[in-house]
């Protein structure tokens, strides 16, 4: 069936790259969707502005000016620590979450306060011990189902913590019950 | 109000839904939906996994459409939050164990040129493609049967350009051992 290794590779590519189509009711189902969500409201000029206020720059600096932007900005944090951590709403605790995955390559805290969406919550290797991820995440009182997610393939419960029984997919997550103040 | 779907550009009809016209997106879903739906059926191996991949994607992109730094490569933008929900979904359904199962709905869906030509070349090839790593497969999909260059690439998935060419490399050396093995079954 298949010839030469340029050939063969060709063919498969051939193969992938006929159309597929989906069912138009996809569309319907994405806009019925959409309807249940707030409408965006003409922020698009002051967003534009935002960004471009915001926008990453490359400054020169002389030796002396860096030192002393460097140090307002010390004098400024010391003075309102609260203005530099993210806005969360104020019944929210921060939460530390732990994994041993010494042979990993990236490590995703995925749960309920995420959407299990990998790309949100990356851990962070331990700065003592590489073996060790790390993250901090502000939760509100409430139960979440999470998981981590290794090397973006496989999912492991936090066997430090209660096991979920009602995950959906039939396999074990973790809980935790953040409770309120 | 209506839209064509055709001749507006992405940056108008984005402009538009930002402004409050939330009806105006359906025009970006249809101009993309079967553009990205190729991927994520590749990518995930069957028609319902991809659906709800593809139905998230356009949802979450709405959600954060005002994060849309350059509204005229809208289409790059939505493609990146496919490529993660294709991650997350995949390790999902690999966690519950029913990934890359043949899905008949899925083949019916490919327009083929001929009927002739649907029938063992097709499985094969799918067969082999769900023996790759996700990390192969994304890497092979996006280069070869998406046509981006490597720094699109990279874009998309966080990986580096060397770590994309190697992965690029090895995906199409384990599919001709896949195949060839195939061959002499």
């Amino acid at each position: 069936m298949f010839e030469a290794d340029e050939e063969l590779v060709g063919r498969v590519v051939r193969h992938l790259r006929r159309p597929v189509t989906v069912d138009s009711a996809l569309d319907e189902r994405v806009m019925e969707q959409i309807a249940h969500l707030p409408a965006h409201r003409g922020g698009g000029t002051a967003r534009a502005a935002w960004r471009w206020l915001t926008r990453a720059r490359t400054v020169r600096l002389s030796p002396l000016g860096a030192l002393a932007i460097a140090a307002a900005f010390v004098v400024v944090a010391l003075s309102r620590p609260d203005r530099f951590y993210r806005a969360a709403p104020a019944s929210a605790r921060e939460f530390g979450f732990v994994v041993v995955a010494p042979r990993a390559a990236t490590v995703s805290l995925v749960g309920d306060f995420n959407d299990w969406d990998a790309a949100r919550t990356p851990m962070q290797r331990a700065r003592r011990d590489a073996s060790v991820w790390t993250a901090v995440i502000p939760l509100t009182p409430g139960r979440y189902r999470y998981a981590f997610l290794v090397d973006g393939v496989s999912w492991v419960a936090d066997p430090a913590a209660p096991v979920a029984r009602d995950d959906e997919f039939g396999t074990p997550s973790s809980v935790v019950t953040v409770g309120g103040s | 109000m209506g839209i064509d779907s055709v001749g507006t550009s992405d940056a108008e009809v984005v402009r538009r839904v930002l402004a409050g016209d939330t009806g105006a997106y359906a025009a970006l879903v249809a101009r993309y939906r079967d553009r990205l739906a190729r991927y994520a059926v590749h990518m995930l191996g069957n028609r319902e996994d991809a659906e709800e991949a593809l139905q998230d994607a356009f949802v979450r992109a709405y959600r954060s459409l005002e994060r849309c730094d350059d509204a005229a490569r809208f289409g790059a933008w939505l493609y990146g939050i496919l490529v993660n929900r294709c991650r997350t979904t995949g390790a999902r359904a690999a966690k519950r164990g029913r990934v890359f199962v043949r899905d008949d709905a899925a083949l019916n869906g490919v327009a083929h040129a001929s009927a002739a030509e649907q029938t063992e070349g097709e499985d094969v090839v799918r067969w082999a493609l769900a023996r790759l790593t996700p990390e192969y497969r994304e890497a092979f999909l996006l280069k070869h049967v998406e046509d981006l260059e490597y720094e699109e690439m990279a874009r998309l998935t966080g990986a580096g350009v060397s770590a994309l060419k190697m992965r690029v490399k090895r995906a199409r050396e384990q599919l001709q051992v896949i195949l060839r093995e195939a061959e002499r079954v």
